[in-house]
């Protein structure tokens, strides 16, 4: 048992650290109660670097629990990721603390509490582990959307999220009990074995469609993207930011798994459906982007987009496509979080998030005028930043295989045609930086030391992967290497 | 008379169906929060069955653990659920699914 549970060992920290932080709270004073945050986001870090530890990697490539845990290259990547997540958007909670009003602690602690989930999904080999995670994820998410409880729009955000959440559980629960009923196991191992034989099976289909279904919710792919707006807009500011990376990467790892590693046949059989899932979901979020005003809302329509680009990976069916999964998602890591925080600063409470806010932010402080220029560009997709090279990466993945298979072109041209709609309104951002004339404020932005070191991080590793991508990439390649036993 | 693996699957079927149907169709929060429960106890009688009629012994009662664990995570998503309804109910004094429109384009 004990050498079963080195394998969760940074599963549990995070669970201790949540239960440590609830404690904590109870005997801390107001004031200190607002460095807690940096607490959690420092053990969070100490974690990271336990990650790295030989004792930990090598482990890597063996499983728990009767194969239910699996711990290889794709979820230890994925592992590191999600922490990199927590910590910056705990940081990012103590900035946001005051507009909680109340629960502050618990805010913290649920931070924790979604984050192992998230990393046990890296994980799961397994359907009902899948499915724990998967709940664990999503029923925290639903507190953690509706925080504000004194504002309308939250609740009314945790109530969507709430109501079309449990649909997609249902429709996740549904599958798996006919897969399962079809393949006769849970176990990846044992659906892997057995699904080359049940591809005429319409049960074991309609049971992977509609887990598929549940798994798209996540990811906000089309047609379950309705939920996407109204949440993110509604929802406090560091969930969704937590929301835009951590959750839509959670339902990544389980899609590349489920359907890069345990099902290649089925996803070969649905080659057609999958591109014109990725395809409308490009179209859909670019074009409802175009006349949005509120910059959470556009960067949730963006946030549609950007997983239709991811979605093209999976589509590629290649190490390189999952390769470029990773390196994009990572790109979109630090440009989300900074691009959020920096939403955060320049507005205030009360006032929504109009993108007339912006105005005048070059005067007001010049760091967050280039940062958040950074981000729009990154995410518009131009060289040489982090945006740019991920896209080139998923585009080339499907470039690779599309030789015979007229779809893949379809696909391509309209990835390329939303990446032209989407300069336009990213662009929008920047014109209200520097050439707004309305300025209403220009009082100059305070901001926190960490808030500014994280900034600061976000800025750097956007250009970093841009400008350098070796790197990175081999890192990518290296984590894809999963493969079975 | 003992009631085939269809049939089984045939009332699962149909309680998914009800379910989903209640979720669009009704406007009462607390209606499509029951609604969703259906939902999720035609897959426990789904799985319930198809462990019944599984012919490998080795993991034939892995459908059954999985219903507990539906059941548990159910019981998580309604206790939440229902206090952010309740929430919500305390600032508008309403469980009507139209009033939720407060965010539009």
């Amino acid at each position: 048992m004990g050498d079963q549970l080195e394998f969760i060992q940074l599963e549990v920290m995070v669970v201790a650290l949540g239960l440590l932080v609830l404690l904590a709270d109870l005997f801390l004073s107001e004031s200190a109660r607002r460095s807690l945050g940096y607490l959690a986001a420092g053990s969070l870090g100490l974690v990271f670097l336990l990650s790295f530890r030989g004792g930990y990697t090598s482990l890597v490539d063996g499983e728990a629990f009767g194969g239910i845990y699996r711990l290889d290259g794709l979820a230890l990547f994925f592992k590191r990721f999600f922490l990199l997540t927590a910590i910056f958007v705990l940081v990012f909670a103590v900035d946001f603390a005051s507009r909680l009003r109340s629960g502050v602690s618990e805010y913290l602690a649920f931070i924790l509490f979604a984050l192992s989930g998230m990393m046990f999904a890296g994980s799961a080999n397994d359907f009902s582990l899948l499915f724990v995670a998967i709940e664990l994820i999503t029923v925290t998410f639903y507190i953690l959307v509706s925080f504000q409880r004194h504002r309308m729009q939250s609740l009314e955000a945790g109530v969507k999220y709430l109501i079309l959440g449990a649909v997609s559980s249902a429709f996740l629960v549904y599958g798996i009990a006919l897969v399962f009923g079809e393949a006769g196991s849970l176990k990846f191992d044992a659906i892997r074995d057995a699904h080359a034989r049940l591809l005429q099976n319409k049960v074991f289909l309609f049971g992977m469609l509609f887990v598929f279904a549940g798994l798209a919710f996540k990811i906000s792919a089309f047609p379950f993207q309705i939920w996407a707006p109204d949440v993110y807009q509604g929802a406090p500011t560091p969930t969704t930011t937590f929301l835009a990376v951590g959750s839509k990467a959670a339902g990544f790892v389980l899609l590349i798994r489920l359907f890069g590693s345990v099902v290649p046949e089925l996803t070969e059989q649905w080659t057609g459906m999958l591109i014109v899932v990725a395809a409308l979901t490009i179209l859909y979020g670019n074009l409802c982007a175009l006349p949005q005003r509120n910059l959470k809302r556009l960067l949730a329509y963006s946030g549609i987009a950007n997983a239709g680009y991811l979605l093209m990976g999976i589509v590629a069916q290649s190490d390189n496509g999952t390769a470029a999964i990773l390196y994009y998602l990572v790109g979109y890591l630090f440009t989300l979080v900074a691009a959020f925080m920096i939403i955060n600063l320049v507005t205030r409470e009360g006032e929504g998030e109009d993108i007339s806010c912006l105005a005048g932010l070059n005067k007001r402080s010049p760091f967050l005028a280039v940062a958040l220029t950074l981000c729009a560009v990154s995410l518009a997709g131009i060289p040489p930043l982090a945006g740019f090279f991920g896209k080139f990466l998923l585009v080339k993945s499907v470039a690779a295989e599309a030789f015979g298979n007229t779809g893949y072109f379809a696909l391509l041209a309209v990835a390329v045609f939303g990446v032209v709609v989407s300069i336009y309104y990213y662009f929008g951002i920047i014109r209200t930086i520097y050439w707004s004339k309305d300025t209403l404020d220009n009082s100059p932005v305070a901001i926190a030391w960490p808030t500014r070191m994280v900034l600061g991080l976000c800025v750097a590793a956007i250009l970093y992967l841009g400008i350098l991508p070796d790197k990175p990439i081999n890192w990518a390649n290296a984590a894809t290497k999963i493969e079975t036993k | 008379m003992e009631p085939t693996l269809s049939q089984y699957l045939l009332v699962s079927g149909a309680l998914f169906a009800i379910g989903l149907l209640g979720v669009i169709v009704r406007r009462n929060l607390l209606i499509i929060y029951m609604s969703l429960e259906l939902m999720l106890n035609a897959a426990n009688v789904a799985l319930v069955a198809m462990s019944r009629f599984n012919e490998k012994a080795e993991t034939a009662l892995d459908g059954q653990v999985m219903v507990f664990f539906i059941i548990t995570v159910a019981a998580a998503e309604v206790s939440v659920g229902l206090a952010l309804i309740v929430a919500l109910y305390r600032k508008r004094q309403t469980t009507d699914v139209a009033d939720l429109a407060t965010m539009k384009l």
